[in-house]
């Protein structure tokens, strides 16, 4: 029942603030404290070990639609809920059309019937439905920058959508199933045919242009950098990983561990040079958003349950920093009134002390300093790995997100100058918190002893290395400035780039 | 005409759409190419799960056995009502852009948007 009362619940209060427009930003805060209700019954009967699953409609599975609570789903949902509450909280005094109230409920409701489905046509639907809502908060202001960005994201996730639906004809033709409990079983020894493997590639080519895989996602740099502060950090902290848990989902039954691996360390190192050699401080966390994603991916290929709880905990980690540094971002722009880091530099006393300090938690939480989220979650992705290559390209990954944000340091500085005015304090201090205690609560989501057992003492020692190393790189890098090539980011070489992307996906696929 | 049948008219749709896609740059017969390759994964859908002499599966007279599989067909009418709303967005998307800066071209607008970010 709670299952279908989480996505619909907001679906229904998303239409009601549509009705009653003057009570749409009071409504808010009450629906997110039946979410926290509803979201922590949930956990207590998963943890509890009872099967929290519900099959719609009355059919079985093989016709009707599943919904099923798990570990995943839950800690998903509780990201998308911290998330929620604090983008509240940072627009809470600020007069904003009830409209957008009502796009962030119909948001949560896609996230939360998007964690719980089992069902690849469901999927696809709800895919749909978020990311429609996600063009519209795109392009909310009606920036012409805004407008442009999203139609460009539109237009790729139309075709990446498309292609998903013909991987969803072919498997239905061959098994007769869109449940993906059932089609595991089905499957069983069908690896090496052909259909599979097409079917394979173009479900995975279709739902990573919407996850911030880098070849696929080249609209996401745009989209991310010119949204409103508030709605980047739900896109880049939420709506990404949406992608993601559906590639986690189709990693259990299909068979797509190697391409999934190397389009993670793809991502992670073009998007992490890319990082950086940017200037412009919202489009370098967007493009830390992508080589972020790289981890997660190369999480998922190994597939072994260490590795996706890993991934699993660096994707709410990555969620709760790229948020809170996205919202300071936002506030730092605003108030410095420019987009570019060396100009931000020059004017640093016009920004809010607290908004230096969440930037500077953000800052160390992404680079891995020991007790915060980012180390955790790292921590249990380099325990996971058993090979050499990944294991360094890792810590390249790493290292080239602690050289981009070294460009940062200069801003971070909280005991210089600044007034408390207008400072999102609440918003910063939920986001925060959540950083400072994300160790503790990850016990929530696996074992203590198995997280415990691996974060070791070398892990802390290497992130450590790490981030002075970076520290070091940044000052010997910082005379090389380069310009890197823009042009793949436009919609045409974006396309071709999918294209030619997929043929080396299914390559992959067909012949290792 | 037993060689063609709704799976490969949907192929060529595609590869038609994308083609259109990549090299014209008129903003709404981008949308135009996108309109086709979302048909062209419902024709696919549809063709593809329902092969043969089988019949539309509408209850009407006598049960027969040789009914299509009505679930993709079911599946279909989502999928058609999500593109339609998609390119409708798209489309004022499109409106609101031509407002600005009065052309459709993708190239130019790109230009136009990318010189205002560096400013």
């Amino acid at each position: 029942m709670i299952i279908v009362l989480l996505p619909l619940g907001h679906f229904l209060l998303g239409v009601l603030s549509l009705l009653w427009q003057r009570g749409a930003r009071r409504l808010f805060p009450f629906a997110l404290l039946a979410d926290a209700s509803l979201i922590g019954t949930l956990w207590v009967r998963v943890a509890g070990g009872t099967s929290a699953s519900i099959v719609l409609g009355g059919w079985g599975r093989d016709l009707g639609i599943e919904l099923s609570a798990d570990r995943i789903g839950l800690a998903f949902s509780t990201l998308a809920l911290i998330l929620a509450i604090a983008v509240t909280a940072y627009l809470w005094k600020e007069r904003l059309r009830p409209y957008f109230y009502v796009l962030l409920h119909f948001l949560l409701a896609s996230v939360f019937a998007l964690v719980f489905a089992r069902d690849l046509f469901n999927i696809y639907v709800i895919i749909e439905l978020l990311t429609l809502v996600s063009f519209l908060l795109v392009g909310y202001e009606r920036k012409a920058q805004q407008i442009w960005a999203s139609l460009n994201y539109l237009i790729l996730a139309a075709l990446g959508m498309a292609m998903y639906l013909f991987g969803v004809g072919i498997i239905y033709y061959h098994t007769g199933t869109l449940n993906l409990t059932l089609l595991a079983e089905r499957i069983i020894g069908m690896h090496d045919q052909m259909w599979l493997i097409t079917a394979s590639t173009l479900l995975v080519v279709g739902v990573s242009i919407k996850a911030g895989v880098f070849v696929f996602s080249l609209w996401l740099p745009a989209a991310h950098a010119s949204a409103s502060p508030a709605v980047s950090a739900l896109l880049s902290g939420l709506v990404i990983k949406m992608g993601v848990v559906v590639l986690l989902r189709l990693s259990t039954v299909l068979d797509i561990s190697l391409p999934l691996i190397v389009m993670g360390g793809l991502t992670g190192v073009v998007g992490a040079v890319y990082a950086m050699f940017t200037y412009e401080l919202k489009r370098l966390l967007a493009f830390s958003t992508l080589s972020q994603i790289g981890y997660l991916l190369i999480g998922i290929g190994i597939g072994t349950p260490l590795a996706i709880a890993g991934s699993i905990s660096y994707a709410v980690a990555h969620g709760l920093f790229k948020g809170l540094l996205f919202l300071a971002a936002g506030q730092v722009v605003h108030t410095t009134g420019s987009a570019f880091i060396p100009q931000q530099v020059a004017r640093r006393e016009k920004i809010p002390r607290a908004t230096r300090i969440a930037l500077l938690v953000g800052t160390l939480a992404i680079a891995g300093l020991p007790p915060l989220a980012g180390f955790c979650a790292k921590g249990l992705l380099s325990a996971a790995t058993h090979s050499l290559a990944i294991h360094l390209l890792l810590v390249f990954v790493s290292l080239g997100t602690v050289i981009s944000f070294s460009k940062l340091v200069p801003l971070l500085d909280p005991w210089r100058g600044g007034s408390d005015e207008g400072a999102k304090t609440i918003s910063y201090g939920i986001l925060a918190l959540s950083i400072i205690a994300f160790l503790p609560l990850s016990f929530l989501f696996d074992g203590r002893i198995q997280v415990l057992s691996s974060l070791s003492l070398l892990h802390a020692g290497e992130s450590i290395a790490i981030i002075a190393a970076g520290l070091l790189a940044h000052h010997v890098l910082r005379r090389h400035y380069t310009r890197l090539p823009q042009r793949i980011f436009r919609l045409e070489e974006a396309i071709l780039t999918i294209l030619s992307m997929f043929f080396v996906t299914f390559l992959l696929l067909a012949f290792f | 005409m037993e060689s063609i049948n709704g799976i490969m008219i949907a192929i060529v749709l595609f590869g038609i759409g994308i083609f259109a896609l990549i090299i014209r740059r008129d903003l709404v017969i981008k949308l135009l190419a996108l309109g086709l390759i979302d048909s062209s994964s419902v024709l696919f859908l549809v063709s593809l799960n329902a092969e043969g002499d089988g019949i539309a599966p509408i209850l009407y007279g006598p049960l027969a056995a040789n009914y299509v599989d009505p679930l993709p067909q079911a599946l279909v009418i989502s999928a058609i009502v999500i593109n339609f709303s998609l390119l409708a967005l798209a489309l004022v998307f499109v409106m609101l852009l031509v407002e600005r800066y009065h052309t459709t071209d993708s190239v130019r607008i790109a230009h136009e948007v990318e010189k205002e970010r560096q400013s």
